[in-house]
């Protein structure tokens, strides 16, 4: 069987971290390690940055050569009603789910911070929309919905997707964040008598709210780009990737990487400001720890 | 602040010092707190996938689905080449594609976790952000590179080298084998550099205090405490890669098409959603497998945040 471990423990010991030491002996291993490193991130950016390129050129085929610089598929993709169309349902769907499931994440989380039986199986619950394959996530709620007589639409069953694909990871985030922050401030407010909703709403969250940010942001950059199971479930609904899909597959459309470098740079900047809140997050606990001791 | 009155501290405090190990128990019932969310998953996870594996004993005609208790679905899985070739042949490809990330990411996650400073903390940024960078957007920019009119053709007629566009650089398994790399590669080199970003440079500086020479730290420190992000890394790609669907529908033409494409077609073309459950459940059943003998290495919630225990 499958053992699993509480987690805790190790998450916690995280944080302890040891004074970073240079080594250096080897110089001509890290000259060769530099170049590596140099043409995997070319392979990793490159073909990104080429479609950032093709996004701007003069021409009605997705490819090369490149013939001239033009803004006009920036232009054809936000003169687009479909599209516009597919990007509110993206934003609004990814919003609503971000926000289901933080909520319940740390609710699930701070259920967590209690010893209770069979904790290990409800972790496997929580891990069940992760585990299972994208496809099969998408198809198991097409069969459900369609025999229970929900018709697939947005905000029912892409929603229900996107909650269920969400939801593991706000958890496997939140629940570090409240395990590794010192409990000595909410023993002190138990002990002078504050009820539990006050200390979770006046000690709890303020101390654990960036890392809640950050849970929120990632969550809406998941919902945003979520593609696999949404396909099978979205309707006459679309939301932004399988927009794009359609454009690939029905034609290969002239706008394809404009409207990539859009969703890019939409779902990079959400996660950006998620990162700074997390560093925001490690900071306060660093902080927190730092005056408890 | 709400003033505290002295004479509530008492009647508050009473009942919650009665904890083992001394501390003050956390807030809430867990009862309340676990319930939302597990109902959640108990409803929009669980039932569902139970539903399936009933269905996967059903019969689909052209009228429809019905209830049955048949293991025929199975049987024609199993049975049917096609089907078994498939599964085999995405097996391979998924094997190919964790051993090739393993081999790129790791020289990367090394380096890495020797960084200090502002670079590191740019060179890690720069390893995050791909990652946040939609999947189907990731396989697509293959096609304006490897298509007729993609990149290397036309650099390589420009340069004289060729005539005509060369056609099979797309729409085959090794194009489908380059996408799946390219896309699911982060999977691979992050794990494995938070592992690596864990040990404790102490015991690298005792290691080559004893003597040894820098290949034998490597091989004797270094490789066995990186073994639970590599382990990681290989469960998440190689879970990744056998329910592709969008790298190998994308790039991989008749020949380069996969298992997920097989089980997506059940419901999307040929409405057999018996038959496309017990496809659906086969892999699934894979899956769990495969996770049940790496448990014994690694505990579940540690391959999705990366290996962390050791």
């Amino acid at each position: 069987m499958v053992s699993i471990t509480a987690g805790q423990e190790n998450i916690a010991k995280r944080s302890a971290r040891k004074p970073a030491r240079s080594h250096r002996p080897y110089s001509g291993y890290r000259t060769a390690l530099w170049i590596y490193a140099g043409a995997f991130y070319t392979f990793l950016y490159g073909p990104l940055l080429m479609i950032v390129l093709l996004s701007f050129n003069n021409s009605e085929i997705v490819g090369f050569p490149f013939q001239g610089f033009t803004t006009r598929w920036y232009d054809v993709v936000f003169a687009s009603p479909a599209l516009l169309k597919a990007l509110g349902n993206s934003v609004g769907v990814g919003i609503l789910a971000a926000a289901i499931a933080t909520t319940l994440a740390l609710s699930l989380a701070m259920g967590f911070r209690h010893q209770f039986r069979g904790k290990s199986i409800v972790l496997y619950l929580i891990l069940v929309p992760i585990i299972i394959p994208g496809i099969i996530g998408g198809i198991v709620l097409l069969i459900f919905f369609g025999f229970s007589g929900v018709r697939s639409s947005l905000w029912t069953t892409v929603l229900v997707a996107h909650v269920n694909w969400v939801l593991p990871f706000a958890f496997l985030t939140l629940f570090p964040r409240l395990h590794g922050f010192d409990r000595a401030l909410e023993e002190a407010a138990m002990d002078l008598g504050a009820r539990p909703w006050e200390i979770f709403t006046r000690i709890v969250f303020p101390i654990i709210r960036p890392g809640v940010i950050a849970t929120a942001l990632f969550s809406f950059s998941l919902s945003f780009d979520e593609f696999i199971r949404t396909i099978f479930v979205s309707g006459f609904d679309r939301t932004i990737p399988v927009q794009f899909w359609g454009l690939i597959v029905d034609e290969l459309a002239p706008e394809l990487p404009a409207m990539a470098v859009l969703i890019i740079v939409i779902s990079i900047f959400s996660s950006l400001v998620g990162f700074y809140f997390m560093w925001r997050a490690s900071r306060s606990a660093a902080t927190y720890a730092r005056k408890a001791s | 602040m709400t003033a505290v009155t002295p004479d509530r501290i008492p009647a508050k405090t009473k009942h919650r010092r009665s904890i083992k190990d001394g501390g003050v128990k956390p807030i809430g019932r867990p009862i309340w707190l676990l319930s939302p969310g597990v109902l959640w998953l108990l409803l929009f996870g669980l039932a569902p996938l139970a539903f399936m594996l009933m269905m996967s004993f059903w019969t689909s005609t052209i009228f429809g689905t019905k209830p049955d208790f048949s293991f025929d679905n199975y049987a024609r899985v199993l049975v049917t080449e096609l089907y078994r070739d498939q599964l085999f042949k995405t097996l391979r490809i998924a094997f190919m594609t964790t051993a090739m990330t393993v081999v790129i990411s790791y020289p990367v996650a090394y380096l890495l976790s020797r960084l200090h400073g502002m670079q590191k903390a740019l060179f890690v940024l720069m390893m995050f952000l791909p990652f946040w960078t939609s999947y189907v957007i990731r396989a697509f920019v293959w096609l304006p590179i490897l298509g007729r009119n993609g990149a290397i053709n036309n650099a390589l007629q420009a340069l004289g080298i060729i005539d005509t566009p060369i056609d099979w650089l797309l729409f085959n398994e090794g194009a489908v084998f380059l996408g799946l790399v390219y896309v699911y590669t982060l999977f691979m080199t992050l794990p494995i550099y938070l592992s690596l970003e864990k040990i404790d440079p102490a015991l690298v500086e005792a290691a080559t205090d004893l003597g040894a020479r820098p290949a034998s730290v490597f091989r004797r420190v270094i490789l066995p405490l990186s073994w639970p992000g590599v382990l990681s890394g290989c469960i998440m790609v190689f879970l990744l890669s056998i329910s592709a669907f969008v790298t190998p529908q994308l790039l991989g033409g008749p020949s380069g098409i996969m298992y997920g494409n097989v089980i997506a077609s059940q419901f999307l073309a040929n409405n057999n959603w018996a038959f496309g459950s017990a496809l659906s459940i086969t892999l699934v059943a894979i899956v769990v497998l495969l996770l049940l003998v790496s448990s014994r290495w690694i505990g579940l919630q540690h391959v999705f945040t990366g290996g962390r225990n050791s």
